[in-house]
């Protein structure tokens, strides 16, 4: 049953796979308090089958940097370009629906279709689910950076 | 003995990973070629077959269900081997493109040891 699954759990999990096993970097869910400040990126990817949605990771511009220069075994920043960090953010949107899919599937939500991976920008992630939706925002630790996982999803008709 | 190859993902920064997990793993490779998407794969195909061809499945433009396809219909690739690396991790989706023609498939995020798993059969 679809509402029995806690998504945060899967969520975390799916984080936690994808930044620990291909960026070798570490992911802790952090108080609810702590927020994205400053300008920040933000990489979604949308999704359909019985449940339909969004998952989305938004951080500041210098975690998505940080991120991006794990990912390419960049020793500094310097010569990584926007076009790089961009990518590398999309990349993990889409890394992280994957892991959250195949949670899912073990947990028989059946296959989910999805989207190319979008970013922007930016940090307002509009749903447009309306009546029934959740959104789960969970703040976390990548490294010593915060970044923060967002779910928007409803149970499909 | 060394193979070429094509690298298929519409993520920049994914084949650079790619490629640098494929020497962490120590294969063989002598020439490496990329692509975006399957169309601009399928023509660097028709100019120059390769011995195997890694591709990532959700791409805009052409994506690697259909491009598997078209690559089997292509007498110059009859011997080309592809392995297929993807986030999608559905049974049926597996089975649907390994019958397609693919060789062997890796799901995203992946280890060195499963990318040399599943390429190491084709090294030899
Ligand atoms: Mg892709």
């Amino acid at each position: 049953m679809i509402t029995e699954i806690c998504f945060e759990d899967v969520l975390l999990e799916s984080a936690k796979e994808v930044f620990e096993t291909m960026i070798y970097m570490s992911v802790e869910q952090c108080p609810d308090c702590i927020t994205v400040e400053g300008e920040t990126l933000l990489g979604s990817i949308t999704f359909t089958g019985s449940i339909e949605g969004c998952m989305a990771i938004c951080c500041d511009k210098d975690c998505a940097k940080t991120i991006a220069c794990n990912m390419l075994a960049m020793e500094g920043d310097d010569g990584i370009s926007q076009d790089e960090i961009r990518d590398a953010v999309g990349e993990i949107a889409n890394m992280l629906l994957g892991s959250l899919k195949a949670s899912l599937l073990k947990k028989n939500v059946g296959n989910l279709d999805v989207s190319i991976p979008c970013v922007v920008s930016g940090r307002e992630l509009t749903s447009s689910l309306g009546e029934g939706s959740v959104e789960i925002i969970m703040p976390i630790y990548i490294d010593e950076s915060v970044a923060e996982l967002i779910l928007q999803y409803r149970i499909a008709k | 003995m060394a193979k070429s190859l094509l690298l298929v993902d519409d993520s920049a920064t994914m084949r650079k990973i790619i490629l640098r997990t494929l020497r962490m793993a120590g294969l063989d490779i002598d020439s490496f070629e990329e692509a975006g998407d399957g169309n601009e794969a399928l023509e660097k195909l028709k100019d120059k077959p390769v011995d195997i061809i890694l591709c990532d499945i959700n791409m805009p433009g052409m994506g690697g269900l259909e491009m598997v396809k078209e690559v089997r219909k292509m007498d110059s690739c009859a011997d080309t081997k592809i392995v297929m690396i993807s986030t999608e991790s559905a049974e049926e989706l597996i089975e649907g493109v390994l019958a397609d023609g693919a060789n062997g498939y890796v799901t995203k995020p992946f280890t060195p040891e499963s990318i040399q798993e599943n390429l190491s059969p084709f090294m030899n």
